[in-house]
């Protein structure tokens, strides 16, 4: 097979691009016994011929005639084949030869275990346009280039990490439950998101979905409701499943672990570190586990229930949780009781205003009310008025608590202004349509009382929250001042880490959080690691979730007894190109309308301390999902890795990079086809049954994507088509002048296999002059107009759609006494041209490969010396140099070959 | 009564029944012909593939011989032309001897014949692959003849295409005899003046190159001289070169390279007022012309109007017998070339194109281009209304309807009328019969295949290039040149070739030599040899081509191909021929099935 050669290997040859005329050089060179090297950008051999239906003037089956070659140049012993691989760059050496990089792009399919079977294709839950169908219908991320590919092995298209699976810190991969949502895969969804995370529930909850902001759709019409997605998926399977399906793992270490806290960090850590066989404890102060999900956010955002759920996915892993346990000493965790602890005691600690009046009974912490409110003994609030310093979340969470206590009047004071506020906007956006009141830009001066009872709160205005190195350092305009009226004062202005126990035993920083390594969470005491609120300060549930993930990968490592920062976790592929994948969405005007998840009335909300979002539907949801654009394409969501019998599938592969030497490099780049878009008065990418040539070619293949020759709009049978010849040829104004050599005969027979396959349908060509001069082309042309096909000399000036998908061509006939004259046809097919491939020049040094005047690779001497470029030891072959139909691209690859052969000669290479 | 037949071990046969994507499935019921096939007794397997040519396909195969342990393949799919070689070397990787494998050709042979009756082309497949896998059953291994090959390679022609071809021969290191007819080298190219689309001296390019042949010690040139006899097999053909004097020149060559170029064609008198004063071709318009761009002067007279009458001697209309119904493919644009160039230096000068397509493929569109922007007028004309050229008093005068006027009659007193004459082939009777090479309908020499093979030919070791093939420019012609040097390459640095070793064979028991055979082989590879107390025939296997032509004539039956035997032939029709109406019961088709063939061991 293909990849027999090993890395840093020496070649006689290189040849880039492995289309007809590439894989004819190399069978040349390797008969004549030459070492060569073939080096193809695409996941199959063949290049553009395997596509066709048939070939002109003979009517072969192209496919008939690529197969052999494409089996033949990777079974061949003198032949090495590596696909789906681009050179990246070309150095000329001083002895003659060239250095060469290959990026050998990841396929993320180990072709070595990988047999063809195509499950993988169908599993796959992504669709992308099939370019080897020329966009005509989709492929799946997961895929085979097609049926006849060599080497017959899969591919799965990746461009980067969808922007929503990129930003999550815990990991999640939002494109992989979407698109499973999308496939009607709703159990699967929820065990993909498992096996990236737990406390489902609670993030289908209370995330603040830092996805949602990076979905590209939001560059749209509004970004997927992904959290509420989540949410659907993860009600559907609690709904079904009481408990979950699995036990502890059935291999276990016998190591044991502490988790010192139940927040979201240190449950997350302890999943981990649970499945991967060692025995957990999780000591918890509070009388029930949860930490901030428990105590901190208010159960309209986050009903216990789903929290109670989630913690069965860890406790079934053989977690113990041990409540009412307050640790205040790590080392007296250590051996022999425990191999390794993790910190994440998360930060609660209330912070001081410093006024005078501070310390009065109506003086509230925030967090200290948030958890008598989740503990069912709140303060009465009744018909007070209540003002809540603070613009964070918690302040939120607090003004809004206080609302549903029945609270007469909530009002939120906060240094920053609107913009500043660290609160979200939407939920500033919600507590102020609830009733609460926000007055920004207030510091406070003192809490007036009457000596018992809070009377008020007296504010000073807040000129700069932020120095101008952005720190934290409040200045205030003293005279400007205002008291308000109040009962009750709630601070939220800020949470302190609960470290004071330890700060003996392992190293803090200045603010109080504990110091650990950046990378692997490990602190000044090497058994013991950290994460959490009580390491970064204030965060989300899903970043704790990420910390404790984080942790868990090092600490495994550690109680292992291997390197701690030998590995890494598996990282991510770069975020993908949000603004292309928008501009794309804008261009194909798939515009899909956001479902907005509905919520309670706000009277209706403030009555108690029920939930208020309301679920998606399943319809809603499947809507929701596809609206999801597939920006990175494949979206990680592991049907593939499940389904697959050889267990190919490795979607951790990158780029690697090969350095080969080489005598001499062939140049069989082949062409670009041009772009019918730049012809926008034809229509073609607005008008469906405006099609161009290759995708006629296409739809009379063999391996068709239609199975049937039917228009694509309606997939009605054409009883009328036309062909616009010179289509991106002969045309200054479309950037090319120059004649591309084979649209007239692919078209003459596209009409013959159309006339075939359809026989009343009508052909039309527009054109201007009929170039039918190789050998039995002429022929072939009188043999066409014999069929019936309709000339007509004259250029089309635009194309019509009416509403039933039908064309009107406007023309000019020359022939026919001249002027503008109309045509209705029901498909028109664009007779597109080929460009120059421009790629090879950005191989070698600058300059040092010449074009010719029209961007082609120039050969030194056309008529003595084809195949011959500017530089020594470099040789052009086919379309790299000049367009051509296939049987001149097969005659100048031989004659290439011979140039390269006597060069190689020259340079004492023996055979 | 005969002994009831020995009951032969039965054989391990995988089938493959080929859909070829639609091209034989559309017409056959592949399944049906699997399912049948499936139940012969030699048959161990049986599938159906999408393309049994695809690598994946091929995988399969290979998969299924092995695990199967198959001692014998029959695929069922196009024609052995197109994948005979793909599937012997699939056998061979999968470690079965490859003339272990038979190809049923269903698709020529019956889909695309039968496209209208999907009951009986079924049948028909049916009926074909089971001839195969009864040819099968009888097969036995056989091995390559491996044999030395020639480091020589014979040029014939020594024009443009073929000095260069020979030049990049002697860079390889193959030793080139080139021979042309002429009394000089340079062929047509070495009389012209300008070349398109480079402007270089045709003279000077050619000059160049024989400069260059001259110097090189391993080529040998021979004027005024032809090939005569060519006898021998691939990498060692013995042939005779016959110089000017009579002198006969015997040669051993591994490969010959045809490269007998074209002859312009030359109209009929009166075609187009060819044979009045001032209508010339274009060949004899460049010669006039010679390197000269400006003030085109004929017969002493100054040259104002000019007009080119395009495809005289192409795209003529298909009638009986007519070859000339193709297009010259390089008169277009090395007319638009002339008409630039003059149009350029002076743009007082009158030219009138009247043409039918202009076909300036590819970059010459930029020589139209600039033709058309200096000046020349492009008139369209009708092959059922061709122009007329006559000459009266005033001179001479060109009409023509011009169909991008709405067919308008437009007449033009022009001084000069140039024909623009397209290539017909050579007349190379004497060459085409010594190397028995097949021509197109054209008339040019056959390529094998158009796109698979196009400069070899279905003599092996012998390759067309340059015009000798069909209409070429200077570049083409090179590039075929060296495609061919390649393909001689291919051939001869290896230093070895290996043969078909499905020739003919003798059995020199049966055999009480006749002579019959001797005279039906047409590569001498028979002669009489004593064997015991009789003469018998002995076939070398190396000259011997497995034509076959011995086989028929022998009275005692004592000739048989290897991978055709007689045996095989017969078991064949035996398992065509059941149930054919009117043949029920019948006798066998030929002769009897009983009778064994000995095939001697080894080759």
């Amino acid at each position: 097979m293909a990849d027999v050669g090993k890395p840093g290997q020496e070649y006689d040859v290189m040849i880039i691009g492995a289309g007809v005329g590439g894989m004819e050089s190399a069978l040349t060179l390797g008969d004549m016994g030459f070492h060569v090297l073939v080096v193809e950008r695409e996941p199959s051999v063949g290049g553009r011929m395997i596509l066709l239906s048939k070939v002109f003037p003979t009517l072969d089956c192209a496919s008939c005639i690529s197969t052999p070659k494409m089996a033949a140049v990777v079974n061949h012993p003198n032949v090495r084949t590596i696909i789906y691989s681009e050179v990246n760059d070309i150095q000329p050496q001083k002895n003659g030869g060239f250095l060469v990089h290959v990026n050998r792009k990841p396929t993320f399919v180990d072709a070595a275990k990988c047999t063809g079977c195509g499950q993988c294709t169908e599993a796959c839950t992504v669709s992308y346009p099939d370019e080897f169908n020329y966009d005509l219908v989709t492929r799946r991320a997961a895929h085979i280039a097609f049926p006849q590919a060599v080497p017959k092995k899969a591919v799965i298209t990746r461009q980067g990490t969808s922007p929503c699976s990129f930003t999550c810190p815990a990991g999640v991969k939002p494109h992989g439950y979407i698109s499973l949502v999308r496939s009607g895969l709703y159990d699967e969804a929820f065990d993909q998101h498992l096996e990236d995370a737990p406390l489902v529930g609670v993030l289908s909850r209370a995330c603040y979905a830092p996805c949602e902001e990076q979905c590209t759709r939001g560059l749209l019409e509004g970004p997927v409701p992904i959290r509420g997605i989540k949410r659907f998926m993860s009600d559907r399977y609690y709904a079904s499943h009481a408990e979950p399906t699995y036990g502890r793992p059935e291999k276990l270490t016998g190591k044991k672990v502490a988790v010192v806290g139940s927040g979201p960090a240190g449950l997350a850590a302890a999943y981990f570190l649970a499945r991967k066989g060692h025995s957990v404890t999780v000591f918890e102060a509070d009388k029930e586990a949860g930490g901030i999900m428990r105590w901190g956010i208010p159960s309209y955002r986050l009903p216990t229930s789903a929290l109670t759920r989630d913690l069965k996915n860890i406790t079934a892993l053989g977690v113990e949780i041990r409540t009412g346990q307050k640790i205040t000493s790590v080392t007296a965790l250590g051996k022999p009781q425990y191999d390794a602890v993790f910190l994440a005691t998360g930060d609660t600690g209330g912070r001081r205003l410093a006024v005078p009046g501070e310390d009065q009974a109506g003086v509230l912490d925030a967090m200290e009310f948030l958890h008598a409110v989740r503990d069912d003994h709140p303060p009465t609030l009744k018909d007070k008025r209540v003002v809540v310093v603070g613009g964070g979340n918690v302040a939120i969470d607090s003004a809004r608590s206080a609302l549903r206590l029945g609270a007469k009047q909530v009002t939120m004071v906060c240094l920053e202004s609107r913009p500043e506020m660290p609160a979200h906007k939407w939920e500033v956006q919600e507590a102020e349509d609830e009733g609460v009141k926000v007055d920004v830009s207030w510091g406070v001066k003192s809490i007036p009382s009457t000596g018992s009872l809070v009377t008020g709160i007296e504010l000073k205005r807040c000129t700069a929250v932020f120095d101008a190195e952005h720190r934290f350092r409040p200045t205030f305009d003293e005279k400007v001042t205002q008291t308000l009226p109040a009962d009750v004062i709630i601070k939220a202005i800020g949470l302190a880490p609960n470290t004071a126990p330890f700060a003996k035993e392992i190293e803090l920083n200045r603010n109080g959080t504990i110091k650990v390594d950046a990378e692997t969470l490990q602190t000044s005491l090497p058994f013991v690691f950290a994460g959490g609120d009580s390491v970064i300060g204030p965060s989300m549930i899903v970043q704790a979730i990420g910390q404790g993930k984080k942790a868990a990968f090092y600490m495994d490592r550690f109680i292992q007894g291997l390197d701690v920062r030998g590995a890494r976790p598996a990282e991510k592929l770069p975020e993908a190109d949000k603004i292309r994948v928008a501009s794309k969405a804008r261009e194909d005007g798939t515009i899909r309308a956001p479902v907005r998840v509905s919520r309670l009335g706000t009277k209706e909300r403030i009555r108690d301390f029920a939930e208020y979002e309301t679920p998606l539907t399943e319809e809603e949801a499947r809507y929701s999902s596809s609206r999801c654009l597939d920006c990175g394409v494949c979206s990680e969501c592991q049907e593939c890795v499940s389904v697959c019998p050889a267990d190919a599938i490795n979607l951790d592969m990158r780029v690697q990079q090969e350095t080969v030497s080489v005598k001499a490099v062939a140049l069989a780049t082949g062409f670009h086809p041009f772009d019918a878009r730049q012809k926008p008065a034809f229509g073609y990418g607005k008008f469906a049954n405006v099609i161009t040539g290759p995708q006629m070619d296409r739809i009379l293949a063999p391996t068709r994507p239609y199975n049937a020759v039917v228009r694509p709009s309606d997939g009605k049978v054409p009883s009328s088509v036309a062909f616009l010849l010179c289509t991106g040829s002969r045309d200054e104004q479309a950037g090319n002048r120059l004649c591309s050599r084979v649209c007239c005969m692919y078209s003459l027979k596209q009409a013959q296999l159309l006339m075939g396959a359809l026989l009343f349908s009508e052909v039309t060509f527009y054109y201007i002059d009929i170039r039918a001069f190789g050998k039995g082309y002429e022929e072939f042309f009188q043999q066409t107009k014999g069929m019936g096909v309709h000339f007509v000399k004259g250029k089309v000036s635009r194309v019509e759609e009416a509403d039933n998908g039908d064309l009107t061509v406007h023309y000019e006939d020359i022939e026919g006494g001249g002027g503008h004259k109309t045509a209705k046809h029901d498909l028109v097919v664009l007779s597109t041209g080929l460009l120059p491939n421009q790629e090879a020049f950005g191989l070698f040094p600058a300059g040092a490969l010449q074009k010719d005047s029209y961007d082609y690779v120039r050969e030194q001497n056309e008529e003595i010396e084809p195949g011959k470029t500017t530089m020594d030891g470099v040789f052009v072959v086919g379309s790299a140099t000049a367009v051509r139909d296939i049987p001149d691209t097969i005659v100048h690859s031989e004659a290439a070959s011979a140039q390269i052969a006597s060069y190689l000669r020259r340079k004492g290479v023996k055979v | 009564m005969t002994e009831p037949a020995k009951e032969e071990p039965r054989r391990r046969i995988g089938v493959v029944v080929c859909q070829c994507g639609g091209n034989i499935s559309d017409y056959v019921d592949t399944e049906k012909v699997r399912s049948e096939i499936a139940k012969e007794g030699d048959v161990v397997s049986a599938r159906v593939e999408m393309f049994a040519c695809s690598d994946a396909a091929q995988q399969n195969s290979i998969e299924e011989i092995k695990s199967k342990k198959l001692d014998g393949i029959v695929i069922s799919s196009c024609s052995p032309k197109l994948h005979l070689s793909t599937f012997r070397a699939m056998s061979s990787r999968a470690g079965l001897n490859q003339y272990e494998y038979t190809q049923a050709n269903i698709r020529e042979q019956c889909s695309w014949a039968h496209t209208h009756d999907r009951e009986a082309a079924t049948g028909k497949a049916l009926r074909l692959v089971r001839a195969a896998v009864a040819k099968t059953a009888k097969s036995e291994p056989l091995e390559k003849m491996r044999v030395e090959t020639t480091p020589q390679v014979l040029v014939i022609g020594a024009g443009v295409a073929g000095l260069r071809a020979a030049l990049s021969l002697s860079d390889m290191g193959i030793t080139v005899h080139m021979i042309d007819s002429a009394d000089h080298p340079g062929g047509h190219v070495g009389r012209w003046g300008t070349l398109f689309p480079n402007n270089k001296v045709g003279k000077t390019v050619v000059d160049g190159l024989v400069q260059d042949v001259r110097t090189r010690e391993n080529i040998m040139l021979y004027l005024k001289t032809e090939l005569v006899e060519k006898s021998g097999r691939v990498g060692a053909f013995n042939v005779k070169l016959r110089t000017g004097n009579g002198a006969a020149i015997p040669l051993q060559v591994g490969a010959i390279v045809v490269a007998t170029g074209f002859e312009p064609y030359a109209p009929q008198s009166g075609e187009f007022g060819y044979g009045l004063p001032g209508v010339v071709t274009l060949p004899e318009f460049k010669e006039l012309l010679g390197s000269r761009s400006n003030k085109p002067t004929y017969e002493g007279k100054e040259v104002r109007t000019v007009v080119y009458v395009y495809c005289v001697g192409s795209r003529e209309p298909a009638e009986a017998g007519n070859p000339r119904t193709y297009c010259s493919r390089y008169c277009c644009s090395a007319t638009s070339h002339v008409a630039s160039v003059l149009g350029a230096a002076d743009p007082g000068l009158h030219q009138f194109h009247l043409f039918r397509d202009i076909r300036t493929y590819g970059k010459y569109e930029t020589m139209y281009e600039h033709a058309l922007q200096s000046g020349s007028v492009f008139l369209r004309y009708d092959e059922e209304n061709r122009p007329t050229v006559e000459r009266d008093a005033k001179g001479l005068v060109v009409r023509v309807k011009d169909r991008l006027m709405a067919g308008e009659d437009v007449e033009i007193r022009p001084d000069l009328v140039v024909l623009v004459t397209g290539m017909v082939p050579r007349a190379n009777e004497a060459l085409t019969r010594v190397l028995k090479l097949p021509l197109g309908q054209d008339g040019f020499y056959r390529e094998a295949h158009v796109k698979l093979r196009p400069v070899e030919t279905v003599i092996d070791g012998v390759f067309v290039v340059g015009a000798s093939q069909g209409p070429k420019n200077v570049a083409e012609s090179v590039t075929s040149a060296l495609a061919g040097v390649s393909k001689a390459g291919a051939l001869l640095l290896k230093g070895y070739v290996d043969l078909d070793p499905l020739v003919a064979r003798v059995d020199p028991v049966a055999c009480e030599w006749c002579g019959e055979c001797l005279k039906a082989c047409p590569y001498g590879a028979i002669e009489e040899v004593t064997y015991g107390d009789k003469q018998v025939a002995q076939i070398s296997p190396i000259l011997c081509k497995g034509e076959g032509g011995c086989v028929p004539v022998c009275a005692k039956q004592a000739v048989s191909v290897l991978g055709y035997t007689n045996e095989q032939m017969l078991s064949m029709i035996d398992a065509m021929s059941p149930g054919i109406p009117g043949k029920a019961g019948a006798p066998s088709l030929i002769g009897t099935t009983s009778r064994k063939v000995p095939v001697k061991e080894g080759a």
